[in-house]
């Protein structure tokens, strides 16, 4: 009981601090000035194309930026911006309506069945205080420079209640006209290459995309999905303008046009050649090792204070004539960390047949439930006692995060575990499970890939495998030399992130010394574009 | 061949995932996104395998009349009657409906949601405010030069905002969220991500067999 | 049952009833079915009180609150999956009579008939449930994991190292005017010349560290042992701003539950 007074003394006096935190001041921001300015000079020699090998609905355009570029001290400085325009026939407007018509009556067909709930849910946990959009159960449409990991309270709950309000607003509609819409908007999509070649008549210009003072180029990157608003159509003519805009917006210079161009997409996607370089290595890396492995190779791993931790848990349960608890996370059995876990599982498995001690596996996932008692079941025939398996230690609990919590603290306080495994994907849950059982007395022992979590393992748990020692983990307890094999591959990939960071530092050292460009060049050797 | 295929099958769909991250063409990205569909589809069938476990090891309770067995009662009543309103609507005076309309806009659907699910929830999730001071507390008692950096760094995140210590305390609590805390995380990142890569490629390979049952 | 828990049940049911005549009372004016309104109301408290009163002990209360939480959400989430799944998205695209059925607007495409694929896998994955066919279940299982280990090789070799390298191309020198410069013009200001070169090189070498901490293969002594032991400072300096970081954010949590029960339930504040 003192204990428990002594948490609230702690958290009334945590309040209380945050009592005292003051509000910061706001900065006054300067009014801008707006006074009329001389029309600027123009960009010059905009080229545009179709960049070979890439995936497809994307333009690169170039240009010299104007002479009164804010960059360029021998002009007038006026230039604060570069606007790019796109031409785009009337016939495309209508086609962005009728995308959007279609989307609200797809969406309104009866969305208050299936979504309302969530939202519901998301705003109650909103007034809860989570302000990360991935822990909520409905995807919010944010604008795109709020930080989705910390959104003001206020404008998660406006923007919940603003679609509340929509989704209860909107009537359904009837089967039929969903249908309609669909096919008269992928009929119009058909039909806009058409529409594009009628150029200059029926049409007008649109901003599409702005550059900052300096700047040379543009990629306009359209979407190949006719459903998303940035779609743009491959193998269309397309023509483009760029205007050197000043700071008063009705005061710029345009362009000569560019086009007709057209963009298709290859067989080949040259801007991932970075990653297809590193995947060839690195597979060579790890075939390498699990050979030499294979060839009965020793490969040193240095020791985990957390792997011999698991063999020492489970000899203190069996002395203490307790179960084991082994929890799974909330991954879904493909996730790599659950993958790891199952590997871990395995082993323990085995070691908890041989010694006969109760295993305890309640899971989150379905699936991950079926592969979890194919694990276990197929240890206990290793470890020669088959009889000794039944397909309750392994159960489905039910697929809510906190309702999945409930059930293992009820296990941990009823059945008093000895040792509490935690290995895989934890989420909000992981400190009330680590508590629980730390509260509880359970040895623990945790690993996970989720970085947010590792600090409450850390605190409440005995044993943590911090990131990658998870997957080490893994490999050592897989108890094949052959999975250690790609643990050397890591060390190497890692060994030549180290060399490539030094390179990189000892590059932009001579670039400030003798002011050479081409030492910061090498940068764009490990840009990956989409 | 029994052993094998399922292996086959590993390689064959791993190889083509990525396969079709360097090839854009629209053939590819056609296959792609109806693999992306399938996943969704099966992990739908998936969930008869969690509830019939669930029924299965409750009912097994209350017929063993095992400790507690009385509680599977509850589960099992609680399960089935959100079923029952899940598949079942008799809404503005449409008359009964099962399974043909808006299961999940029944009125006792929504009002188990909103008054069983939703302030259980909301109160295991407040749990959290406990269960970090408790934590706090364990790391206050910290004994090792680790644990007190741990415990140091908190401390001063934490009083980021206490007018006691002037300004320069949130100076340093935000270098150290900006700074080492950046550095840590790639390394982290970094040391993951090379996990995860090796992970996937040894199950794409066949190297990693322990997900199947056979490790 | 022990006679001191009957009293308990007792007092407990007594206050709940209370409660409802109570909360039904307030409600009759406004609400249509205040009756049971008012019951929902009352039960959602007692739920929150029976799951808070776990941070006592273990308690029947608590077990109700849990078996019914599990129960409940198990076939919540089962509805949903079922609905916005299966039927919204696989039935409009399997047969025109399965949507007319479901009341989903029917989806026809030339290649709906791939969609019979993941049916057939979702069915053999069901064959888990057969003593003698489970294996078959390891088909659709193979296709989940093969798929997803693809995925997420190219993408976490790309995310996960690939940018982190470039990533970490910091400048360890910043505005360097020669030794003297430095010196003269030294200060602590956080956004002076000292600060943000001392940033970089914490960087640079925090993540140098932390990833030679992460080295499996080779012995941490020597240098490569003192490197390894900064590499866990850092990441332990890291874990605790983290977690100080999330503390307050935590206790919000709290605050809102008791703004249900006092202003909710019992309307003590408004």
């Amino acid at each position: 009981m003192t204990y428990m007074l002594r948490i609230m003394l702690l958290l009334v006096l945590l309040a209380g601090v945050s009592g005292l935190a003051q509000d910061q001041p706001v900065a006054d921001t300067a009014a801008a000035d707006t006074a009329t300015v001389d029309p600027p000079a123009p960009v010059t020699n905009l080229t545009g194309q179709d960049r070979d090998n890439d995936h497809g609905h994307a333009i690169e355009l170039s240009w010299t930026p104007s002479v009164d570029d804010l960059e360029n001290p021998a002009g007038d400085r006026s230039v604060m911006r570069y606007r790019v325009m796109m031409w785009r026939p009337a016939f495309a407007f209508r086609v962005d309506t009728l995308r959007q018509m279609y989307e609200m009556v797809r969406n309104s067909y009866k969305p208050i069945r299936v979504y309302k709930p969530l939202v519901d849910s998301a705003l109650s946990m909103v007034e809860q205080g989570v302000t990360s959009v991935a822990q909520l159960p409905f995807k919010v449409q944010l604008p795109a420079d709020v930080d989705m990991t910390d959104v003001p309270q206020d404008l998660l709950r406006q923007t919940l209640e603003d679609t509340l309000e929509t989704m209860v607003g909107q009537v359904e509609v009837s089967k039929d006209s969903v249908k309609t819409f669909r096919s008269t908007f992928l009929d119009s999509v058909d039909a806009l290459t058409a529409a594009y070649a009628t150029y200059p008549n029926n049409g007008r210009w649109d901003s599409i995309g702005a550059e900052p003072p300096g700047s040379g180029n543009f990629r306009h990157a359209g979407s190949k999905d006719e459903f998303s608003p940035d779609f743009l159509p491959d193998h269309t003519d397309l023509y483009y303008r760029v205007d050197a805009v000043t700071i008063d917006p009705d005061v710029y210079a345009e362009s000569e046009i560019v086009g007709p161009i057209q963009s298709s997409g290859q067989w080949y996607n040259t801007g991932r050649t970075v990653v297809l370089v590193s995947v060839i290595i690195f597979t060579i890396f790890t075939i390498l090792f699990v050979q030499q492995a294979r060839g009965g190779k020793e490969l040193y791993v240095r020791p985990l204070a957390g792997i011999e931790a698991v063999d020492d848990a489970i000899g203190r349960a069996t002395e203490m004539g307790k179960p084991i608890l082994y929890v799974l996370g909330l991954g879904a059995a493909s996730d790599i960390a659950t993958i790891a876990s199952f590997t871990i599982l395995s082993r323990v498995a085995k070691r908890v047949a041989e010694y006969q001690t109760d295993l305890i596996v309640p899971t989150y996932d379905p699936i991950v439930m079926t592969v979890a008692q194919e694990v276990v079941k197929s240890s206990y025939m290793d470890a020669g006692r088959p009889d000794d398996y039944h397909e309750d230690m392994v159960y489905f609990v039910t697929q809510s995060q906190f309702a999945y919590v409930a059930a293992v603290n009820g296990v941990m306080l009823r059945q008093l575990p000895a040792t509490n495994v935690y290995m895989g994907k934890f989420y909000a849950e992981s400190l009330i499970l680590a508590e629980t059982g730390a509260l509880a007395g359970s040895i623990q022992i945790a690993g996970t890939d989720e970085i947010a979590q590792i600090p409450f393992f850390v605190v409440a748990c005995d044993f943590t495998l911090i990131g990658e020692e998870l997957y080490a983990a893994s490999a050592y307890l897989g108890g094949e030399p052959i999975l250690l094999g790609s643990l050397k591959a890591q060390d190497y990939a890692k060994a030549l992130f180290v060399i490539s960071a030094i390179v990189g530092f000892v590059f932009l050292v001579l670039h400030d010394i003798t002011g050479v460009e081409w030492f910061t060049n090498f940068k764009e050797w490990y840009r990956v574009s989409d | 061949m029994r052993r094998q295929l399922p292996f086959i099958l590993v390689f064959l769909s791993g190889a083509f995932m990525v396969f079709q991250y360097f090839v854009p063409h629209e053939s590819s990205e056609f296959v792609y996104e109806f693999l992306l569909d399938w996943l969704t589809i099966i992990g739908g069938f998936a969930m008869v395998l969690g509830i019939w476990s669930l029924i299965r090891v409750s009912y097994d309770k209350i017929q063993r009349k095992r400790e507690n067995w009385g509680y599977s009662v509850i589960t099992l009543a609680g399960l089935f009657s959100m079923i029952f309103f899940g598949i079942t609507n008799w809404q503005d005076g449409f008359g009964f409906y099962i399974l043909q309309a808006d299961g999940l806009n029944n009125p006792m659907f929504v009002h188990f949601f909103d008054y069983i699910l939703i302030p259980i929830q909301a109160t295991m999730f407040s749990l959290l405010a406990f269960f970090i001071a408790s934590a706090a507390y364990r790391a206050f008692r910290a004994r090792s030069v680790i644990a007190s950096l741990l415990l140091l760094a908190a401390l001063i995140v934490m009083m980021r905002f206490n007018p006691l210590f002037g300004a320069w305390i949130e100076d340093v609590a935000n270098w150290l969220m900006n700074v080492p805390n950046l550095a840590a995380q790639r390394a982290i990142v970094i040391g993951l991500g090379l996990g995860m890569v090796a992970t996937a490629l040894k199950i794409i390979l066949g190297i990693e067999r322990g997900y199947m049952g056979q490790g | 049952m022990k006679r001191s828990s009957l009293l308990v049940l007792a007092v407990v049911v007594i206050l709940f009833a209370i409660s409802w005549i109570l909360k039904a009372n307030q409600l009759s004016a406004t609400e249509e079915n205040y009756i049971l309104e008012a019951f929902l109301i009352t039960f959602a408290a007692f739920l929150t009180l029976s799951v808070l009163s776990f941070l006592y002990k273990d308690n029947p209360f608590y077990k109700f609150a849990e078996h019914l939480f599990v129960g409940v959400s198990a076939a919540f989430w089962m509805c949903l999956g079922f609905w916005s799944t299966l039927v919204k998205n696989l039935i409009p695209r399997l047969s025109e009579g399965l949507s007319e059925f479901f009341n989903e607007p029917y989806m026809p495409g030339d290649y709906n008939f791939f969609f019979w694929i993941p049916v057939i896998l979702g069915i053999l994955l069901l064959m888990r449930l057969s003593k003698e066919h489970g294996w078959i279940a390891r088909w659709p299982l193979a296709f989940i994991v093969g798929t997803t280990a693809g995925l997420n090789f190219v993408r976490y070799l790309r995310s996960d190292f690939i940018e982190q390298i470039s990533a970490t191309f910091v400048p360890l020198l910043i505005e360097w005017q020669g030794v003297g410069h430095f010196f003269s013009n030294f200060n602590l200001a956080i956004d002076g010349q000292f600060v943000m070169m001392l940033s970089n090189w914490v960087i640079f070498v925090g993540v140098m560290c932390g990833l030679i901490y992460f080295f499996f293969s080779k012995e941490h002594t020597g240098v490569f042992g003192t490197a390894s032991r900064v590499g866990i400072w850092i990441l332990m300096i890291t874990f605790g701003a983290s977690f100080g970081y999330t503390v307050m954010g935590r206790i919000s949590l709290l605050v809102g539950r008791l703004t249900f029960l006092f202003k909710d339930w019992l309307g003590l504040i408004s």
